[in-house]
């Protein structure tokens, strides 16, 4: 008897549910009202595929074979012991991961929240590989199944170990700085031609040692390619390893003949595709720089590099600026990865708050790739119950900059690089910035000299218009408050 | 191309389209500038204070000639006779009301384009010349006000004795409403401001007002800044405070315009006689009839002991800064057009089209709505009574936003993904015959199907996401990739149940994709839940 559980109506209806849970969660994201409901709609269809794809036995099916065969009956109430053993392995599989991944989202700092994303997308990766083995250590295959296996682990090496990297660098264990080998385009060119050696040879010989060369060079090249790239452009590699990790499990679904997963893959991977796009975009440069140059590769090294910024740079301290901001009837703060790593986020919502209730127009602008992900900054304020309706994108609000009394930068450098504009030769030339030298005063909180992740000088800082209030960002705006509020 | 300054003929107006420094930075750009002998005269700018900044002084009609006629007041309807055929006049016009004008102006074949027709968009903010006379109106306003009243605006103790501050009443806070507000507050009066929107409490209270509203459930957000009519029920409790009001308050600024509508009536005669002796009415909105059931345009009357000033040229009484902004308005608005070196009527300019009222003669106006820009309101027949007020200075996050999807790159994408699965279906069609016969090609080429699909659908979805949930965009799809869970799984299951290295593979694998999943979905609450307005 064929119940309908175990038959593949059931699981075929049941994977195309999931699948529409999954768009609608996405759809979902497209508001902040109805974004929670998009994540529950995720939820749902999560269960539903895994709940599906539990109670779809295969072996209901060969019970029933067996009951008419009394020797085989026997054999196979030996299996089934083992089988008890392997189901509580299974369902102890799925806890011990259900648990460790719910620590890890309630530990996780909203600062931390590019390293858990990085490292997140290392597990997808590591899992399609594993995936890929277990299917190639089970059976046979024919040709076409080989080669969707070989894609499936080598994208899913590519990304495991190009995540862990980002996990490492975005956590400051390894320094951001990109590293550039003399000839890594023509290394890159060599793993990949190694690649496509060692998947003729396993499609062709099903000689597993093969395919484990061909994760090593993957593994190498997801390392590589990760290496190459500045610790600015880290959003639009989280955002690629994001798309990486839907490829890969569309690789898996094609292997496994599972439309399910590549649905989901697909839908994964266009959004970190789009997501990449988007922050290219704002960053001005084209996504075949970001991935194979690194900084200093593009720009050209003539007319004797930028131009050095010169001037000296205005110092004021809290106090003054609190007499400022009493002035100043609007006022527009710009954060950036500095206000995550002090980790300023509350103190800037307590000074948002101060100058609100003394009728001050507070707002917030937000370049595109501020911070370490996509969003990142919205993510760090909404935290701090800093209300979304005043935090502005950077087309909002560059017009009404010249209208502002006051620009707070805390903890950004690039994002309001002057160069951007006026300066040709700079490694950042034609990347869209805020404007905030327009305003009238422009407050640089800085944790000291230093230039920004570009590893450029900024001409902002010498502005007539501008002070630098130097101190850690939370310290600084503390202090600011504190004068403000006496 | 020759710019032409003529002077303004109405009765009582002292202004000029344009001052000395406006004409310098016109000449720096490379236009040629005519004066009319003596244009700028009640402004306090002498022609030679003109011919400094590098215009010739002309005579009337060489004036009128030149390429481009710049003037503040519409035309009379004499004048557009003195226009040159094919030549373009930029002025104020209000179309709406003055349809003979429009008529006569189009008779000469020319182009022109109304200043008062600016749409309120960002962009446009320096070019919007009704902004500029109102702030310049507001401010006015209260000084005519003092002028009248008899006492002091800010409360003093003094050793004869103590005076009590003024109570200002400001109805409509757009932008000569919130002009007259910082006025009147800086002189020490108590201000309070009514409007019907919601959105501009914050306005007011940044320029220290008090903020005024009825409490019913209804914005009276309009389109372009503009305030929109509102209901019975809103228009009585509306009333009502005013009727509170009036009792209490020295002095009412009234500021409530819709554009191409005479103005609401919202101040009656027994609000005025409920007010103190020795009150002050000023009504911004006399020129379109009033706010006020008792002004009379261009006059100050007293009615019962209560002030009523009806002046319609308060931007006028500041001639001199009122000339210089307005000019300024026009620099920036001949600049959007091209400059001296590019000068066209482009009719893919948002901020420029709206303005066109004729070209060559032939009607362009009203434009057709555009994608950003907003349009004043057509005249409809209003059912009366309306309230609304006067522009509101530009909400300047309204719009923009998203980043929409550059239509391009989606295209190309299609266009890749569409030239691989037809190549697929070649290489099966043309290919060999038992390669095509397998059933491992035909489900191959079903997931290929599938694939292409979900990425358009993809494309689709995560378009719309707004950029401020990019990082909860990106940890949901984080957690929901975890769905490689279920390649673990079947692996794990299809083996009957044997522990071979290869089972043992997919429960590894499927540990990790758990932590995924728990994590990816747990953290999104997480971030979600923060979200507040």
């Amino acid at each position: 008897m064929q119940d309908f559980y175990n038959s593949d109506a059931m699981i075929t209806a049941a994977y195309v549910i999931a699948a529409v849970l999954f768009i609608l969660s996405l759809r979902g994201l497209s508001s902040q009202e109805t974004a929670r409901r998009g994540n529950l709609y995720g939820i749902i269809g999560m269960a539903i595929a895994i709940g599906a794809t539990l109670a779809n036995n295969p072996d209901a099916a060969i019970t029933t074979t067996l009951a008419n065969n009394p020797d085989a009956a026997v054999a196979h109430a030996a299996a089934a012991a083992t089988r008890g053993g392997f189901h509580a392995l299974l369902f102890g599989a799925i806890f011990v991961g259900a648990v460790v991944g719910s620590i890890m989202a309630a530990r996780v700092a909203m600062t931390g929240m590019p390293e858990l994303v990085a490292l997140l997308h290392s597990f997808v990766g590591l899992a399609a590989v594993l995936v890929g083995y277990s299917l190639d250590l089970k059976t046979q295959h024919s040709l076409a199944h080989r080669i969707e296996i070989y894609i499936d682990v080598w994208i899913g090496a590519i990304t495991t170990t190009g995540s862990v990297l980002a996990f490492l660098k975005l956590r400051g264990s390894v320094s951001g700085k990109p590293l550039l080998l003399p000839a890594r385009h023509f290394l890159n060119l060599a793993m990949l031609a190694g690649s496509l050696v060692c998947a003729f040879y396993y499609a062709k010989t099903n000689n597993q040692i093969a395919l484990e060369i061909g994760t090593a060079i993957a593994c190498v090249l997801g390392v590589h390619l990760v290496a190459a790239i500045g610790g600015a452009d880290m959003p639009v590699v989280v955002s690629m390893l994001n798309s990486y990790s839907g490829w890969t499990a569309s690789a898996a679904g094609f292997m496994l003949g599972n439309d399910l997963l590549i649905i989901v893959g697909a839908l994964v991977g266009s959004s970190g595709a789009i997501l990449s796009y988007i922050m290219c975009k704002a960053m001005n440069r084209s996504i075949w720089n970001v991935i194979f140059g690194g900084f200093g590769a593009a720009p050209p090294k003539s007319a004797g590099g930028p131009a050095q910024p010169q001037g000296e740079v205005q110092e004021i301290v809290a106090n003054e600026l609190a007499d400022q901001l009493k002035e100043a009837k609007s006022v527009v703060i710009v954060p950036g990865y500095g206000m995550a790593v002090g980790r300023a986020q509350h103190a800037v919502r307590e000074l948002t708050e101060v100058l609100r209730k003394r009728g001050t127009t507070v707002r917030f602008a937000i370049h595109p790739v501020a911070g370490r992900l996509p969003g990142h900054m919205n993510v760090l304020l909404a935290e701090a119950n800093v209300p979304y309706d005043i935090v502005l994108e950077m087309d909002e609000i560059n017009d009404d900059l010249p209208a502002t009394d006051i620009v707070m930068v805390i903890g950004a450098n690039d994002i309001v690089n002057p160069a951007a504009e006026d300066d040709p030769s700079s490694p950042i030339a034609g990347m869209p910035v805020l404007q905030v030298w327009k305003s009238k005063l422009v407050i640089v909180n800085k944790r000291g000299r230093a230039a920004g992740y570009a590893g450029i000088d900024n001409p902002l800082f010498y502005k007539p218009n501008t002070k630098m209030l130097f101190g850690d960002a939370k310290d600084a705006v503390e202090k600011v408050v504190a004068a403000l509020k006496s | 191309m020759k710019l032409g300054i003529v002077t303004e003929t109405r009765p009582e107006e002292r202004r000029v389209a344009a001052s000395p420094t406006t004409v310098a930075k016109w000449i720096k750009a490379g236009w040629e500038v005519a004066v009319e002998r003596g244009a700028g005269t009640a402004s306090s700018y002498p022609d030679s204070q003109y011919e400094t900044a590098g215009a010739t002084i002309v005579d009337r009609d060489v004036a009128w000639h030149a390429d481009i006629v710049l003037k503040l007041r519409p035309p009379t309807l004499e004048e557009p006779a003195q226009l040159r055929e094919g030549s373009t006049l930029i002025s104020y016009l209000f179309p709406a009301e003055n349809p003979d004008l429009v008529e006569a102006l189009a008779a000469r074949k020319v182009t022109v384009l109304a200043m008062d027709q600016v749409p309120r968009i960002s962009r446009a903010q320096k070019m919007d010349a009704l902004s500029s006379m109102a702030n310049i109106a507001g401010y006015r306003s209260v000084i005519e006000a003092a002028i009248r009243f008899g006492s002091f605006f800010t409360g003093q103790i003094t050793a004869a004795g103590k005076v009590a501050p003024a109570k200002v009443l400001i109805i409509g806070a757009g932008v000569a409403g919130l002009a007259a507000l910082g006025a009147a507050k800086s002189l020490g009066a108590i201000v309070r401001a009514f409007d019907v929107r919601p959105s501009v409490e914050e306005q007011i209270q940044s320029l220290g007002g008090e903020f005024l509203t009825v409490r019913i459930q209804e914005s009276g957000e309009g389109q372009g800044g503009y305030a929109k009519e509102m209901s019975k029920e809103f228009l009585e409790a509306e009333y009502a405070l005013f009727r509170e009001q009036a009792k209490d308050v020295d002095i009412v600024i009234t500021t409530a315009l819709i554009p191409g509508k005479p103005a609401p009536k919202l101040w009656f005669a027994d609000m005025v006689e409920l007010m103190k002796p020795g009150s002050v009415i000023v009504d911004l909105a006399s020129e379109k009839g009033g706010n006020c059931e008792l002004t009379v345009p261009g006059q100050v009357i007293e009615h019962k002991g209560v002030t009523i000033i009806g002046y319609t040229d308060l931007a006028g009484r500041l001639p001199k800064v009122a000339s210089e902004l307005y000019g300024t308005n026009l620099f920036h608005f001949l600049d959007e057009m091209g400059g001296a070196k590019n000068y066209k009527v482009d009719h893919e300019n948002d901020a420029v089209r709206p303005a066109l009222v004729l070209e060559q003669g032939e009607k362009k106006w009203p434009a057709p709505p555009m994608k950003k820009a907003e349009p004043p309101k057509p005249v409809a027949a209003p059912p009366p009574p309306v309230v609304a007020v006067a522009p509101a200075p530009k909400k300047s996050h309204g719009h923009g936003g998203a980043a929409s999807p550059p239509s391009k790159a989606v295209g190309a994408t299609m266009a890749v993904l569409g030239l691989i699965a037809a190549g697929v279906f070649i290489a099966l069609r043309f290919g060999r015959t038992d390669v095509i016969a397998s059933p491992e090609t035909a489900a191959l080429l079903q997931h290929l199907t599938v694939f292409v699909m979900a990425i358009f659908v993809g494309f689709q979805v995560v378009w719309n996401v707004s950029p401020a949930l990019h990082t909860p965009l990106m940890s949901v799809t984080n957690a929901i990739s975890g769905i490689i869970v279920v390649g673990g799984l079947l692996n794990a299951r299809t083996s009957g149940g044997d522990m071979q290295p290869s089972v043992i593979v997919a429960i590894v694998a499927t540990l990790f994709a758990t932590i995924n999943i728990a994590g990816g979905f747990l953290v999104t609450r997480r971030m979600l839940a923060m979200f507040r307005k």
